[in-house]
């Protein structure tokens, strides 16, 4: 249950982790400024990108005025691409990619267009790359996270973030699904299969696997292959009350448990004002406090993953 | 089939058919808190009917492996269990049991004399139906400290008004210590 990520220094170049996680406002923007903050300060090279499309602001968490080169860009001038936007930020090793800002109509990228943005991810110069996805479970937003290495979900103690959470989740995983029994060419059993959903009681991905698996174990077998690496990782943010702690671990165990879906508790971060008092000012919250509680949490979240082998304080 | 039965039981818990019975209760603890209605963890995971089904299987899973504890595997088809059902089928409003000896089932007879189900006592006293059904059945094991299960008993015994609610809750109480010396020695 607690093995690792797997991940240490990358083996693949540049490894992509998408964050989202649904609800609005849980802190996925400032986690992944502090993840990339930290790992760029012990020397990786990080980009990040503001895939909010409608709503980026990273630039703002790092500091920056409005940026120069967006996403946008690539929209008005199709011979660019990512690499051509990315920003120089004030800190070493850290890159930005801004969202598109004031362009409404972005946030309804068209299928190719995103096709070719993820491809381009892939081939940025970097050690690794955090994508700061957008609220929700758009197609858009869902197919950022299942097209990472892996994904990280970000939620606080409250009901509405954890709704949110496995609305999120379940999207994220049927539409992973789609994408394998197509590759697999097994449609037709998969669909028959959710066709006598009432009737066999599947209520959940757990339930419909074992149905496939009930009706054709080699194609089970296939499908649980290619969805071993449908494993996301798991942030509970904001905590304050003691008993919230273990929150991470009490959703991985239902994920697992009711949804038989592995999902890896990569942390919990404490409430921590100092993250407010740092935004208020337009600085990082890493560089300005950098041992609060938030910083300390996020560099034990990255030990967690596994992106980094020694950690100053732990 | 009862061998089946048996590991599909253990499988419920995520553990092999080797498993202490030690693991299997902290397994059926964490998980029957984690589907508790109040469970943060697992809000808008299961509709209600999905829950209580959950607990269910966990409830009769967990009496399945304490069974076979207790007896040779083979016998395995539950004799208890049988009379247990029988029991609740054929008085359904009959009140027999003594408040002293069994306050648990006294508690569970009088509140279904009352047409009332667990979930509608839990939702009036706020007091988990899990619990209310722990009480019920006297799992001592799986009750709170004596400061809080004293609180929880009144709620109860108000709920389904008892007459006597101080014999009741005392009688409880004794058994419960009892128990609790017993499993010192």
């Amino acid at each position: 249950m607690t093995r690792p990520m797997p991940v240490e220094t990358p083996s693949v170049k540049p490894y992509v982790w998408a964050i989202g996680g649904g609800k609005g406002g849980v802190g996925k923007s400032a986690l992944t400024t502090g993840l990339a903050m930290t790992l760029a300060s012990q020397g990786r090279r990080c980009i990040m990108i503001d895939a909010d499309l409608g709503g980026a602001n990273l630039h703002t968490f790092l500091g920056m005025s409005s940026p120069e080169h967006t996403i946008s860009d690539l929209f008005r001038d199709p011979g660019k691409n990512l690499q051509d936007i990315l920003l120089a930020t004030p800190f070493d090793n850290l890159g930005l990619i801004s969202g598109a800002r004031a362009m409404l109509n972005v946030a309804n990228l068209k299928h190719l267009q995103k096709e070719k943005m993820i491809r381009q991810v892939f081939s940025l110069e970097a050690d690794y790359i955090f994508i700061d996805l957008g609220a929700g479970s758009s197609f858009n937003v869902l197919d950022f996270f299942i097209a990472a290495h892996n994904g990280l979900m970000v939620v606080t103690p409250t009901p509405t973030s954890i709704e949110n959470a496995y609305h999120f989740l379940r999207a994220a995983y049927f539409r992973k699904l789609r994408h394998v029994i197509r590759d697999l060419k097994v449609e037709a059993l998969v669909d028959s299969s959710l066709d006598e959903k009432e009737k066999v009681g599947i209520r959940s991905p757990r339930d419909l696997m074992a149905e496939i698996h009930r009706r054709d174990p080699a194609v089970g077998e296939d499908i649980d292959r290619a969805m071993i690496s449908f494993s996301p990782g798991l942030i509970v943010n904001q905590v304050q009350r003691h008993q919230d702690r273990n929150l991470g671990k009490e959703i991985a165990l239902a994920c697992k448990d009711f949804l038989g879906i592995d999902v890896k508790v990569a942390g919990a971060v404490r409430t921590d004002e100092q993250v407010l008092m740092a935004l208020n000012s337009r600085r990082p919250a890493l560089s300005m406090f950098p041992q609060s509680n938030f910083a300390k949490d996020v560099r034990q979240i990255i030990q967690k993953l596994g992106l980094v082998a020694e950690v100053r304080d732990g | 089939m009862g061998k089946d039965s048996l590991q599909a039981s253990y499988d419920l818990f995520g553990l092999s058919h080797e498993a202490s019975m030690d693991e299997v209760e902290g397994s059926f603890r964490e998980l029957r808190n984690l589907y508790s209605e109040g469970s943060l963890a697992t809000y808008s995971l299961l509709d209600d009917t999905d829950r209580q089904e959950k607990l269910d299987s966990l409830r009769e899973a967990y009496d399945r492996i304490l069974q076979s504890h207790s007896h040779p595997p083979d016998n395995e088809v539950s004799s208890e269990r049988g009379e247990e059902h029988f029991a609740n089928e054929s008085q359904k409003v009959c009140i027999d049991a003594d408040f002293q000896q069994m306050p648990g089932l006294f508690l569970q007879q009088t509140r279904k004399a009352l047409g009332l189900s667990l979930q509608d006592v839990a939702k009036r006293t706020k007091v988990r139906s899990s619990l209310l059904q722990d009480i019920e059945e006297q799992r001592f094991d799986f009750l709170p400290a004596p400061v809080y299960l004293r609180g929880f008993l009144r709620e109860f015994a108000r709920m389904v008004n008892v007459p006597d609610a101080n014999t009741l809750i005392d009688a409880f109480m004794a058994l419960y210590k009892n128990d609790k010396e017993r499993q010192i020695d």
